[in-house]
């Protein structure tokens, strides 16, 4: 019977469009999850950073004891990163670590011993290892929010988005105005 | 993407159905001719039959679950600690990262021939594993270009099919082995046992009979292998791991170091194809291995490298 042929049609044509509805639903969420993920990928490779400064610390303090002051900046900054609550806390302290390490690295310069020293060239392997690490992380991160954002901004899920409040994600920036200029190279 | 991984287990699932028809096949063929020989209706037929195909299904199962563990303890790879290879390990753990993979166990061929090469069933159950002549020679960034590379090989799940292909060619192999040594060193008894009777006789014609099935299929399973490796996922592979190291010029400037001197005396005709680069040297080529030997031309995957580096995007 024709009448009910166009009923099952157009139960066929509802239920395929609710399995649609729902698969854009989950890739969305499914991506917004990768997201949170990836942001807490970078924190397990900032916290390794974080655990190895005070090894480092104490490894230099043996060589380099009266550079109190390069050595203190150093733990202050990565107290302050521990304890950072929010986003832009965060962000500060990372410049901190990363100016205050490259000073710490400068005063190595000036003390032979501490550079000739097996525990101290190991530690500065794995810094330079996790610094590596958490590029790739940031990399990773911007990667997935990419994703996220075109699946949130492009049709169809931007209807999708709208319904459900899901907001774009911001790409992790460099903060430090100065990393952006040209390195000066002097000899 | 997601067409390319779907591709590669539908190929796995063809591949594996494939080798255990082919092994009941030879089982049940060798029954008949038994069962000719002793005039009875079916017995050694079906039961041979059965025979094969349960050993074509037991070595589906291991090829599928432990193909990793077996391809490495073939290659003789040693498993790289932080401590040991700290540049490897975390370069490693910072591509897998950036892949969004799991990060693989990573192992060492205590060698000085420049190769790697990835396997195991999916990401989760991955290895890489690298020669140490690779990771001495090759600076930081043509490294990361291997690296990333083998981790595309793991996305795609490339790897599920090369590594279930090692363990049926390996089977193969070892019975063509078997099959000539006999034939070589059995002909004695051949002349002896035919004044006796067909008992001796029957059996050489079996191993015979073999033989010549393996040299008329060696063509098709070359074929299989050239099946499995394919230029595409390679090329797909090297272009997919430019994404993940984000500097296409490091994996072109590897391989062309590499392609200088990639021979690791661990490889057989069975692992061969698994490697980023040929494994054999003059010296060690194998007699059928030329069959089996399908890397892609080093030159054209440089110059696809290149390419991209000096394209707008990728």
């Amino acid at each position: 019977m024709p009448f009910l042929a166009g009923i099952i049609v157009i139960v066929a044509i509802v239920v395929l469009f609710v399995i649609i509805l729902i698969a854009l639903y989950n890739s969305i969420v499914s991506l917004r999850n990768k997201v949170e993920n990836a942001w807490h990928q970078i924190d397990v490779q900032l916290r390794k950073r974080y655990d190895l400064i005070p090894n480092l610390v104490e490894t230099v303090k043996g060589y380099a004891a009266h550079e109190k002051e390069t050595l203190q900046k150093v733990i202050e900054a990565r107290n302050f990163g521990i304890n950072a609550e929010n986003v832009k806390d965060q962000a500060k302290a990372e410049n901190m670590i990363t100016s205050t390490l490259k000073s710490l690295f400068a005063v190595s310069e000036n003390y032979p011993n501490l550079k000739a020293d097996q525990h101290f060239s190991k530690l500065m392997e794995q810094l330079n290892g996790i610094e590596s690490n958490i590029a790739f992380a940031r990399q990773f991160y911007n990667d997935i929010v990419m994703q996220f954002n075109t699946r949130i901004q492009t049709f169809p899920g931007n209807m999708m988005a709208g319904v459900f409040k899901f907001q774009s994600k911001d790409y992790f920036e460099i903060e430090e105005p100065s990393a952006r200029e040209p390195v000066k190279v002097k000899f | 993407m997601y067409e390319q991984i779907a591709k590669n287990r539908a190929a796995s699932v063809i591949t594996i159905i494939g080798f255990i028809i082919f092994i009941g096949f030879v089982g049940y063929a060798v029954g008949l001719i038994l069962d000719y020989n002793y005039a009875v209706s079916g017995a050694y037929s079906i039961t041979l039959l059965i025979f094969a195909l349960a050993i074509a299904c037991i070595a589906s199962f291991f090829s599928y679950y432990y193909s990793d563990r077996i391809v490495i303890s073939l290659t003789k790879a040693r498993a790289i600690t932080l401590d040991e290879d700290p540049r490897l390990y975390y370069m490693v753990e910072g591509l897998s990262i950036a892949a969004g993979l799991p990060m693989p166990k990573t192992y060492v061929i205590e060698e000085q021939g420049m190769n790697a090469f990835a396997t195991g069933r999916n990401p989760k159950n991955s290895a890489v594993v690298f020669t140490r002549g690779l990771i001495d020679n090759l600076n930081d960034e043509e490294l990361k270009g291997v690296i990333s590379h083998e981790l595309s090989h793991i996305k795609n799940y490339d790897i599920l099919l090369g590594t279930v292909i090692v363990i049926f060619v390996g089977m193969l192999s070892i019975i063509s082995n078997i099959i000539f040594r006999v034939f070589l060193f059995g002909g004695g008894s051949r002349r002896r046992s035919s004044s006796k009777g067909s008992g001796g006789g029957i059996f050489t014609i079996v191993i015979l009979l073999i033989g010549v099935v393996l040299i008329i299929f060696s063509p098709i399973i070359g074929a299989v292998i050239r099946f499995a490796i394919s230029r595409r996922r390679e090329y797909l592979a090297d272009s997919n791991g430019a994404l993940i190291s984000r500097y296409p010029a490091g994996l072109a400037s590897a391989l062309r170091k590499i392609s200088s001197g990639s021979g690791v005396s661990t490889a057989n005709s069975a692992t061969a194809h698994l490697f980023i680069a040929n494994p054999f040297t003059k010296k060690t080529r194998p007699l059928f291995g030329s069959l089996f030997n399908t890397h892609p031309p080093v030159e054209e995957r440089i110059k696809r490298l290149e390419k991209m580096s000096l394209g707008v995007g990728m």
